[in-house]
């Protein structure tokens, strides 16, 4: 390996193989699970092993790519894609990728300074980003949750919907699959952060499936599946953009595609046997726990690019401290969804399904019972 | 015993219309409005459903469980006017194409009423003492919440005129001439009820009973509970979760008349199956209970019959036609197309729901008289199925003719149910596992091992090659990797699914 590519790209020893193995695997069963990609879980948890921000959420946007390709075939045949949605979301989300990758490219060496030797000024920019839009997010479904507990609303707000609908901004387009008709501004607009931020932290679906329901008004089947659609593209969009600069680590990916594309098979099936407020509830905590682990992080980056002052000594601790509990976060949230998934594989062993019950009064049996 | 459905606009003449015709015909006039009070005064909140669906809130389980409630109570209010009108008599209703509510009752007739929207602005004026922008805005909006209603309700495009026998335009034609024209229509032998039809009132009633008595009581209001009845036998199925309060359900349907018998199963999720004759010692038949089992799913069974009393289904000319249309012309439009309780309990009907009992993955069973449309017409569009397997159809014909029927009606309900569609022949490959499914996972193995034992044995020259500089060189190495990727997962994905499907955890 040459200076440079030692710099970018880490060695790939049993311990890094194995532990990218487990990251993949905890994505996949969480992104299986609760229907996002599960990079907010495996970006942090690769820059935690030693893997450069921009070498991982360009590694991670490659593994998306083939991984979305595979889900959203699924999902066509299931008749949840829209894809002419997913084709004007596109468009912008493929500007918002290429601003991604651009500033990305600036704070890894394209503008010199900004810890570019370090990748500290990238890895902050990355860590800022990841807290402050994932922390909203989470708060967001806690508050659906605690509202649902309380039984006075149905499901997600359609206050921003509403909204929309009234101020009518045309060209007002009909998407036939989703049945909503929405402003062709608002779909771009929304296109352009789902790609900035699929570019950004390799978190497009956080974004584009939220926005889809709340903001459009898309049922959530659909969204899931459309935003699989378009992660597709916006997957291969990305994994060009960064193959082309030369970050992606194609190691890195395949170890990924290892444990994930197992974890997402059990996740998905996780959905069909948990109640909805439990995949939501386990989801929220995740994605909160990740949050803080990211924000342990951040003093040290901080420290790289002089702006705090205290020993670097220290650095391997707040490492260490993130590198945990971003553990803790992925190893609790897949024991759990594990829990669930095998108690139910194991139950549904014990059932014996068919219970027969006789009616007293009159009862006259065409067909002969057997009784569990 | 006649249903007259009229599909309507606020504001427009359909109301009206329905009245006349009502009064014209002596039939007893219902509005949604009026159901909807009733259903609000036995506890269901038909007021909090619609807002939900209008808000476009998806519905949390509590209340897609008030929909089946409010489904199950629209369907029994309506199957109970019919019966009690007697032969010669029946109802009209007026609302939205609450016809879709009420599969296999295929003597309906479908009025869509439309009005000119001028004069609808004008009576939401007067009746609504609005401006004139006030009313259009307001007649809009009534008319959006209508068309999501529909399509949320029953799955299905409102203005789609499919679903309509004929539509009347009040721009042209008087209310009273308009009535004329239907009372008229209403006596064409298609619109007649026959003894098989009374049959599947009686059917709908029975399930719709059982499914308000399970809603209606205290014990087992929250259970996602399916139930189908044909001829007493009553089967229902609901989700594990649901267990413990399920085991009141016999005890609550006691009371309730015309249960001959009642099968419960435990399902998440339904798979119907679809052939003429049944033989549960068939591979195939196994094959469809090992997917069952696999996915905690209630079997379905419908026999689709073409010709009532015959041991082997004649399709009529157009197999796409109902056979009663056909053969309603040689009856004066009353067709005695029930068969004896020998010919519908025989073609292994019986045996195949005794096997499905035994193994606990019993669902409904039913009889289909026709073709494939007569077919998607019984099914409804907003049942929950996970797969619909079609297994030997239309056997009087020859080989050829058969299968290329089979292939139609497999196309027909893709487009029309909205689920997988497969062949019984196609189970096995599809969803079980097999040696052809050992050999290609056998295949992917080795494919895998392959990439990966490539890729970190030539760690070095892989990187060097993906970060070469210089602009020719990137793009090669972008293309690379652009067509490397999916390649990649589709090997690891599949092998990673053949595993997990040979562990039965799909």
């Amino acid at each position: 390996m040459t200076a440079e590519m030692a710099n970018l790209f880490i060695d790939v020893t049993w311990s890094v193989a194995i532990q990218m193995m487990f990251l993949g695997f905890i994505g996949g069963i969480l992104s299986g699970f609760i229907g996002s990609g599960g990079a907010f879980f495996m970006t942090p948890g690769m820059m935690n092993i030693g893997v450069m921000g921009p070498v991982a959420v360009a590694s991670n946007i490659t593994h998306k790519f083939g991984k979305a390709m595979v889900g959203s075939k699924k999902h066509s045949e299931l008749g949840n894609v829209d894809k002419k949605l997913a084709f004007f979301m596109l468009i912008t989300a493929a500007v918002g990728i290429r601003l991604a990758v651009w500033c990305m490219k600036i704070l890894t060496g394209g503008g010199g300074g900004h810890g570019a030797e370090t990748g500290a000024g990238a890895n902050l920019y990355i860590s800022l980003v990841f807290v402050i839009i994932l922390l909203l997010v989470s708060l967001s479904m806690l508050r659906d949750i605690l509202r649902s507990r309380k039984g006075d609303e149905t499901g997600p707000s359609t206050r921003i919907v509403n909204f929309l609908d009234k101020l009518r901004l045309h060209p007002l387009i009909y998407f036939p699959v989703a049945d909503v008709r929405v402003s062709l501004w608002v779909v771009l607009i929304c296109g352009l952060a789902t790609g900035y931020l699929a570019g950004t932290i390799g978190v497009g679906g956080f974004i584009g499936v939220p926005a889809m329901i709340y903001v459009f008004g898309v049922p959530a089947a659909v969204a899931a599946g459309s935003e699989l659609y378009l992660a597709m593209y916006m997957g291969a969009f990305g994994a060009l953009s960064y193959a082309f600069e030369g970050l992606v680590d194609i190691r890195m990916t395949m170890l990924l595609f290892a444990g994930s594309l197992v974890g997402v098979y059990i996740g998905a099936y996780g959905t069909k046997v948990v109640k909805e407020v439990i995949i939501r509830l386990v989801t929220a905590v995740i994605i909160v726990l990740c949050v803080i682990s990211r924000a342990i992080a951040i003093p040290m980056y901080l420290q790289q690019l002089g702006v705090l002052h205290f020993d670097p000594a220290y650095n391997s601790y707040f490492n260490s401290a993130s590198k945990a509990m971003l553990y803790v976060a992925g190893i609790s949230g897949g024991a759990l969804i594990l829990f669930f998934v095998f108690k139910a594989y194991f139950q549904r062993k014990k059932i014996q399904a068919s219970l027969t019950a006789k009616i007293p009064e009159g009862a006259v049996r065409q067909f002969s019972t057997a009784s569990a | 015993m006649q249903i007259i459905c009229i599909s309507r606009y606020s504001y427009g003449y359909g109301k009206e219309l329905a009245e006349k015709l009502a009064a014209k015909l002596g039939y007893e006039c219902i509005g949604r409005e009026e159901l909807t009070d009733q259903a609000t005064a036995s506890g269901i909140p038909v007021g909090k459903l619609e807002m939900a669906i209008m808000k476009r809130h998806a519905l949390s389980e509590e209340l897609a469980i008030e929909m089946d409630r409010f489904k199950a109570f629209l369907t029994a209010s309506l199957c109970e006017k019919a019966l009690n009108s007697g032969p010669n008599g029946g109802i009209v209703y007026h609302g939205r194409t609450v016809h879709l509510i009420l599969p296999g009752l295929t003597h309906i007739m479908r009025v869509r009423a439309i009005a000119d929207m001028e004069d609808r602005i004008e009576m939401a004026m007067q009746r609504l003492h609005l401006t004139r922008e006030k009313a259009k805005s307001y007649n809009e909006q009534v008319d959006e919440d209508i068309r999501r209603w529909v399509r949320f309700f029953y799955n299905v495009n409102w203005e789609d005129p499919s679903l309509y026998d004929v539509t009347i335009n009040s721009a042209h034609l008087s209310i009273e001439n308009a009535a004329s024209a239907l009372m008229h229509m209403a006596q064409l032998p298609e619109f007649q009820v026959t003894p098989a039809l009374k049959q599947t009132i009686e059917d709908l009633l029975l399930a719709s009973r059982c499914r308000t008595a399970i809603g209606n009581d205290e014990r087992t209001r929250e259970v996602k509970a399916t139930v189908r009845a044909q001829k007493g036998n009553v089967s229902i199925t609901y989700l594990p979760r649901h267990s413990r309060q399920a085991q009141y359900i016999p005890q609550i349907l006691e009371n309730i008349q015309g249960i001959r018998s009642l099968t419960c199963t435990v399902a998440t999720t339904n798979i119907l199956c679809i052939q003429e004759e049944f033989d549960p010692g068939a591979p195939s038949f196994q094959h469809l209970i090992e997917v069952a089992e696999k996915w905690n799913a209630a079997v379905e069974l419908i026999r689709l019959a073409a010709q009532q009393g015959a041991g082997s289904a004649v399709e009529p000319e157009d197999h796409n036609a109902p056979l009663t249309e056909r053969s309603a012309k040689d009856n004066g439009g009353i067709l005695d197309d029930v068969p004896d309780s020998k010919e519908e309990l025989g073609h292994g009907l019986p045996e195949a729901m005794n096997k499905l009992i035994q193994v606990g993955r019993a669902g409904a069973v039913h009889t289909v008289y026709g073709g494939a449309q007569a077919l998607e017409g019984r099914l409804s569009k907003t049942e929950k199925y996970s797969l619909i397997v079609v297994g030997d159809v239309f056997m009087s014909r020859g080989a050829a003719v058969q299968k290329r029927m089979k292939r139609d009606l497999i196309s027909l309900l893709i487009d029309h149910i909205h689920v997988p569609v497969i062949g019984t022949e196609d189970l096995k490959e599809q969803y079980l596992f097999g040696p052809k499914q050992w050999l290609e996972t056998i295949g992917y193995a080795i494919a895998s091992a392959l990439l990966y034992m490539g890729v970190l044995t030539y760690q070095g020259p892989i990187l060097q090659f993906l970060s070469t500089p210089g602009t020719q060189h990137r793009i090669i190495a972008a293309i690379a990797i652009g067509l490397f990727a999916p390649v990649a997962a589709f090997i690891i994905g599949g092998l990673a699914h053949n595993i997990l499907k040979a562990a039965k955890l799909e």
